[in-house]
C-alpha cells in the first residue's frame, strides 16, 4: 500500500458528524465520531457494521449529498463539496425510473458529462455488456429481475468512468442465489476496471470477499473498530481455509461477547441473517 | 467468470383449467350482462302493447326507435349533438390547458402552492353549479357562458390530479438525479413529469368526463342555443317522453364512448411509457 | 437505503428572525383571499362595476344578516338539508345493498354491473327529465335524483370494498374451516369498513352537490333556490349570500366527515385515502 499522494487517493476524515434529535439529552445525536481513512486509486474496500452504525452516512458524505460534518474528505486532494460525476453510486434500491429502458437509464448517469452523442452511446453500450445484459437494452424495469435491475444499476454507477465508485448495501434487497452471483459478478468487473470501490455492507462474508481491506465499524458513535486487511488472490475461494480465517475473525467481532476490542462498548449489533454459516461454536451476543 | 449464463427459470407450473373451459366462462359471463337490459326491454313493451298501465307518458320501444331515426334522419339530433360536443371540447382544451399550468406551479412551486393553495381547495369544494347564476349575469346566457362554466368544470380535476402528481415524485429519483447533477430544468423535464404522467393523465381524463357531465348542465340552466340537453328539456316540456328516452340514450353512449377512448388511450399510453 | 437513520429534527430555539418567517409562513394562505377582498370592497365602493354586476361586501352582508335574522335562512337551509339527508339515506342504503350483492357474488355482478355501469353514464340532470315526467315536481323529485347521485359511489365503493379482501386473509379463514357466513361477516366486512366509509363519504358529496344543482332547476324553496330566485330578480346580494352559505355548510361538513373517516381509519389501521377528485 503506497503512501504518496497520487491524483486519485480518496482521503476520508470525518472528526463528527451529528443529526439533530429531539431523542437524546443534548438535543443531537452523534453518528460518526473520528472517521480516518485513506483509500489509494484501485482499491476495493469494505465497511461492515450492523444496522444503524452510520456506515450509509459516511457514504452520503463522500457522495456529498450531506456537506454538514466536521472534517474533511477530499479525492486528489479536492474538497468534495457537493455530488459529481467522479463519484459513481449504487443504491440499495435500484432507483431506476421505471418509464426508461435499461439503456436510457444508463443514459441518465451521462447526461450532463462531457461526451458527444456517439460516444455516449458507445460508453452505454460497453457498460451494457460490462454487466452482462446484452438483450435487454431495450427492456423496462418492470421487465428484469431484481438482480438485473441492480445490475443496471451498477452500469449507470460505472458509465462515467468515475473515480470512485460507492456501494450502499448493494446486495440486500436480493435473494441469497441472486447475491451470491451478482458478488462474483461484481469482483470481476472491479477485476477488469480496476475503479477504486468502497462497499458498504452487513454482510461479513460479502465484505471479505469482495475487500482489500475490511473496516469494521461499532455503533453509537459510529467509529472505526479495526481495520482488517485481507491478502488473499483474486478471485476470492470462498472456501479457502485462509478466507475462512479472516472472515470468523471479522465475524467474531460481532458475535462473540468476550472477543471485543480495547473499546469497552459492547456490540449491539446482531449479525444479519445474510450470513450464511452454520457452526455450533456461535453464541449470541444478545 | 462469463457472466451471460442465466439461469432459466422452473417451469411454471401446469394451468389447473384447460383453455377450451375457461374461454367458455368468460364468455358466458358476457351474456350475462344483457340479460337485465333485454329483460326489462321486453317487460316494457309487453307493457305497452298490452296497454297496462293507462298512462300518456307510456311510450313503446318502437316508438322510443321510431323517434329516433326521425331525429336521426332529420339531422336535428346531429345538429344538436354537435353543438354540445363543440362546446364541451373547446371547454375541455382551454381548462385543461390553464389546469396544467396551474397545476404545474402548484406542484414545482412551493410559495405558489402556500399561497393559492388553500384558495383554490375551497373554491373547488363549492358546486361549481352554484356559480352560474353569477356566470349568467356576467357572461349572459348563451354559447360563452356556458365554455366558461365547462372550462371551469375541466381546470379543477387537471389542477389536483397535476399538483398532486409532481409532488409526489419519489425522493428517491430526485436524489439520483441530484447524484448526476441535473439542473432543476432538467429535474423537472426529465424526473417530475415522466413522473407524474399518470397522474397527469387521470386529470385529463377526469375533466373529459367531467366536461361532458357538466355539458348537460349547462344546458339545463343556460337555456338559450342548441345542444342534447336542450333536447330532453323540450321532451319534458311537452311530455314526450319518447323524446327524453331517446336523449338519455344519446347522452349515455357518448359519455360511454368518452370513457372507453380516454381507457384505451391510458393503457397505449401506460405500455409505452414501460408500466 | 436501510441504515439510513431518520431523526426528528428538534425545534432549534427559535431566533427573532425565525419567528419572524414562522409568522409570515403562517399568513400565506390569507394573502390571495384578502387580496381579492379588497379589490372587491374597493371595486364597488369607487363603482368600477355596477351594483347588478357585483354588489358591494356590505351589501351581501347585509342581505346575509337580513336573512339569519329574519328567519328565512334557517327555513331554506332546513329544506335543503332535508332533502340531502333523506336523499342520502336512501341512495346510501341502496347502494351498499348493491354494491354487496355484487361484491359477494360473481354472479350478481355479471348480470348487474354492465346495466349499472350504462345508467351511471347519465348525469343526474340527465335524469331529470325522465323523473320529472314520472312524479312531477314535487319533493320526490328531489329526494330520487339525490339518492340516484349518493348511490353510484356508494355501490362502487362498496362493491371495491367487498373484492379487495386480502386473499392472505381468507386463505386464513380456509385454514381454520370458516363457512361462507363466518367469512363473510368476520373477515370481509371488517377488512371493507374503511374502503365503506370511504364510499358514504364521497357519496355524501356528491349528493350535497347535486342538492345544488336540482334546487337550482326545480324547487321552490332551499339554498339553491334562493340562488335562482335572486338571480332572476337580478339581486345578485341574494345570490352571492346564497352562494357563500352553500359553500360554509358543504365546508362545514366537509370537515366532520373528515373527521369521521380519519377517526374510522385510525382505529382500522389503515390509510384515509388521498383527498384526489373522484
Amino acid at each position: 500500500m503506497t503512501t504518496t499522494v497520487t491524483t486519485d487517493d480518496l482521503h476520508i476524515h470525518v472528526a463528527s458528524k451529528r443529526f439533530d434529535s429531539s431523542q437524546s439529552t443534548d438535543g443531537s445525536l452523534q453518528v460518526l465520531q473520528d472517521m480516518d481513512l485513506q483509500l489509494p486509486p484501485g482499491e476495493f474496500v469494505s465497511i461492515v457494521g450492523a444496522s444503524g452504525c452510520g456506515k450509509s452516512t459516511l457514504l452520503r458524505l463522500v457522495l456529498g449529498l450531506d456537506t454538514a460534518y466536521d472534517g474533511a474528505i477530499t479525492l486528489g486532494g479536492e474538497a468534495i463539496s457537493g455530488p459529481g460525476l467522479d463519484r459513481g453510486i449504487v443504491f440499495q434500491d435500484h432507483r431506476l425510473f421505471p418509464w426508461l429502458t435499461v439503456e436510457q437509464n444508463i443514459g441518465v448517469g451521462l447526461r450532463n458529462a462531457s461526451f458527444n452523442a456517439q460516444q455516449k452511446r458507445h460508453l452505454i453500450a460497453e457498460h451494457v455488456a460490462l454487466v452482462g445484459l446484452e438483450g435487454f437494452e431495450k427492456s423496462f424495469p418492470h421487465q428484469i429481475s431484481g438482480g438485473m435491475a441492480q445490475r443496471v444499476a451498477i452500469a449507470r454507477g460505472l458509465v462515467n468512468r468515475p473515480r470512485v465508485l460507492l456501494l450502499d448495501e448493494p446486495f440486500g434487497a436480493l435473494d441469497a442465489l441472486t447475491r451470491a452471483r451478482l458478488q462474483g459478478e461484481l469482483q470481476r468487473i472491479w477485476q477488469k476496471e480496476r475503479i477504486t470501490m468502497l462497499l458498504v455492507t452487513h454482510d461479513v462474508e460479502e465484505a471479505v470477499f469482495l475487500g482489500d481491506r475490511v473496516v469494521v465499524m461499532q455503533p453509537h458513535p459510529g467509529r472505526i473498530r479495526r481495520i482488517v486487511p485481507v491478502n488473499l488472490p483474486h478471485p476470492r475461494n470462498r472456501s479457502d481455509p485462509e478466507f475462512i480465517r479472516v472472515r470468523d475473525d471479522v465475524l467474531a467481532d460481532f458475535l462473540a461477547p468476550d472477543r471485543r476490542g480495547p473499546s469497552d462498548v459492547p456490540p449491539t449489533a446482531q449479525p444479519s441473517a445474510a450470513i450464511g454459516f452454520s457452526s455450533e461454536r456461535i453464541r449470541f451476543a444478545w | 467468470m462469463n457472466s451471460t449464463t442465466t439461469l432459466s427459470p422452473l417451469p411454471a407450473a401446469a394451468p389447473a383449467v384447460t383453455a377450451p373451459t375457461r374461454r367458455n366462462q368468460a364468455f358466458t359471463r358476457r351474456w350475462r350482462g344483457l340479460v337485465v337490459p333485454f329483460a326489462a326491454i321486453v317487460l316494457w313493451a309487453l307493457v305497452s302493447r298490452l296497454d297496462l298501465v293507462n298512462s300518456a307518458l307510456l311510450v313503446s320501444p318502437a316508438k322510443v326507435l321510431d323517434t329516433g331515426r326521425e331525429l336521426l334522419s332529420s339531422g336535428v339530433l346531429w345538429l344538436n349533438l354537435r353543438a354540445s360536443l363543440a362546446r364541451e371540447l373547446t371547454g375541455f382544451v382551454i381548462g385543461t390547458g390553464s389546469g396544467l399550468v396551474l397545476g404545474g406551479l402548484l406542484g414545482l412551486w412551493p410559495r405558489f402552492n402556500r399561497i393559492v393553495g388553500p384558495s383554490f381547495n375551497t373554491f373547488k369544494q363549492i358546486s361549481l353549479f352554484a356559480w352560474i347564476p353569477l356566470i349568467s349575469v356576467w357572461f349572459g346566457l348563451g354559447d360563452v357562458a356556458k365554455v366558461v362554466f365547462l372550462s371551469l368544470a375541466a381546470l379543477v380535476p387537471v389542477v389536483v390530479n397535476t399538483a398532486d402528481g409532481m409532488r409526489s415524485t419519489p425522493a428517491t429519483l430526485l436524489e439520483v438525479a441530484r447524484v448526476y447533477g441535473y439542473t432543476r430544468a432538467q429535474t423537472i423535464w426529465h424526473v417530475v413529469l415522466p413522473s407524474a404522467a399518470p397522474a397527469i393523465f387521470t386529470g385529463v381524463y377526469l375533466a373529459l368526463v367531467y366536461s361532458w357531465l357538466a355539458t348537460i348542465g349547462a344546458e339545463y340552466l343556460l337555456v338559450s342555443g342548441r345542444g342534447v340537453g336542450n333536447l330532453l328539456i323540450e321532451g319534458s316540456e311537452h311530455f314526450r317522453m319518447d323524446l327524453v328516452l331517446f336523449g338519455m340514450v344519446a347522452i349515455g353512449l357518448v359519455g360511454w364512448l368518452m370513457n372507453a377512448s380516454a381507457r384505451t388511450l391510458e393503457r397505449a399510453l401506460a405500455r409505452r411509457l414501460g408500466r | 437505503m436501510a441504515s439510513t437513520l431518520s431523526y426528528r429534527v428538534a425545534a432549534p430555539a427559535a431566533s427573532g428572525r425565525q419567528r419572524l418567517q414562522g409568522m409570515a409562513r403562517g399568513a400565506e394562505p390569507f394573502l390571495l383571499p384578502i387580496a381579492l377582498f379588497a379589490l372587491w370592497a374597493v371595486g364597488a365602493a369607487q363603482g368600477w362595476i355596477s351594483a347588478q354586476v357585483l354588489p358591494s361586501p356590505q351589501f351581501v352582508w347585509e342581505t346575509l344578516s337580513d336573512l339569519a335574522t329574519s328567519g328565512d335562512l334557517w327555513l331554506h337551509a332546513q329544506a335543503s338539508l332535508q332533502r340531502v339527508l333523506v336523499g342520502f339515506v336512501v341512495g346510501s342504503a341502496l347502494g351498499l345493498l348493491l354494491g354487496a350483492a355484487m361484491g359477494l357474488s360473481k354472479t350478481a355482478e355479471d348480470y348487474l354491473l354492465p346495466t349499472f355501469n350504462a345508467l351511471v353514464q347519465i348525469p343526474v340532470l340527465g335524469w331529470l327529465p325522465f323523473v320529472l315526467l314520472l312524479v312531477g315536481i314535487g319533493e320526490p323529485l328531489k329526494y330520487i335524483l339525490i339518492a340516484k347521485a349518493a348511490l353510484v359511489p356508494v355501490t362502487l365503493g362498496t362493491l371495491q370494498g367487498f373484492r379487495q379482501t386480502p386473499a392472505t386473509l381468507l386463505e386464513v379463514g380456509n385454514v381454520y374451516g370458516y363457512s361462507r357466513r363466518q367469512q363473510v361477516l368476520e373477515i370481509v366486512v371488517p377488512t371493507a369498513m374503511p374502503t365503506l366509509f370511504t364510499a358514504l363519504r364521497l357519496g355524501f358529496t356528491k349528493a350535497w352537490l347535486s342538492l345544488v344543482v336540482v334546487e337550482l332547476v326545480a324547487s321552490s324553496e332551499g339554498l339553491g333556490y334562493l340562488i335562482v330566485y335572486g338571480r332572476q330578480l337580478f339581486q345578485l346580494d341574494l345570490v352571492m349570500a346564497a352562494v357563500i352559505v352553500v359553500g360554509a355548510l358543504g365546508y362545514a361538513i366537509d370537515r366532520l366527515l373528515d373527521w369521521a373517516e380519519a377517526r374510522v381509519a385510525a382505529r382500522h389501521g389503515a390509510r384515509p385515502t388521498p383527498k384526489g377528485l373522484l
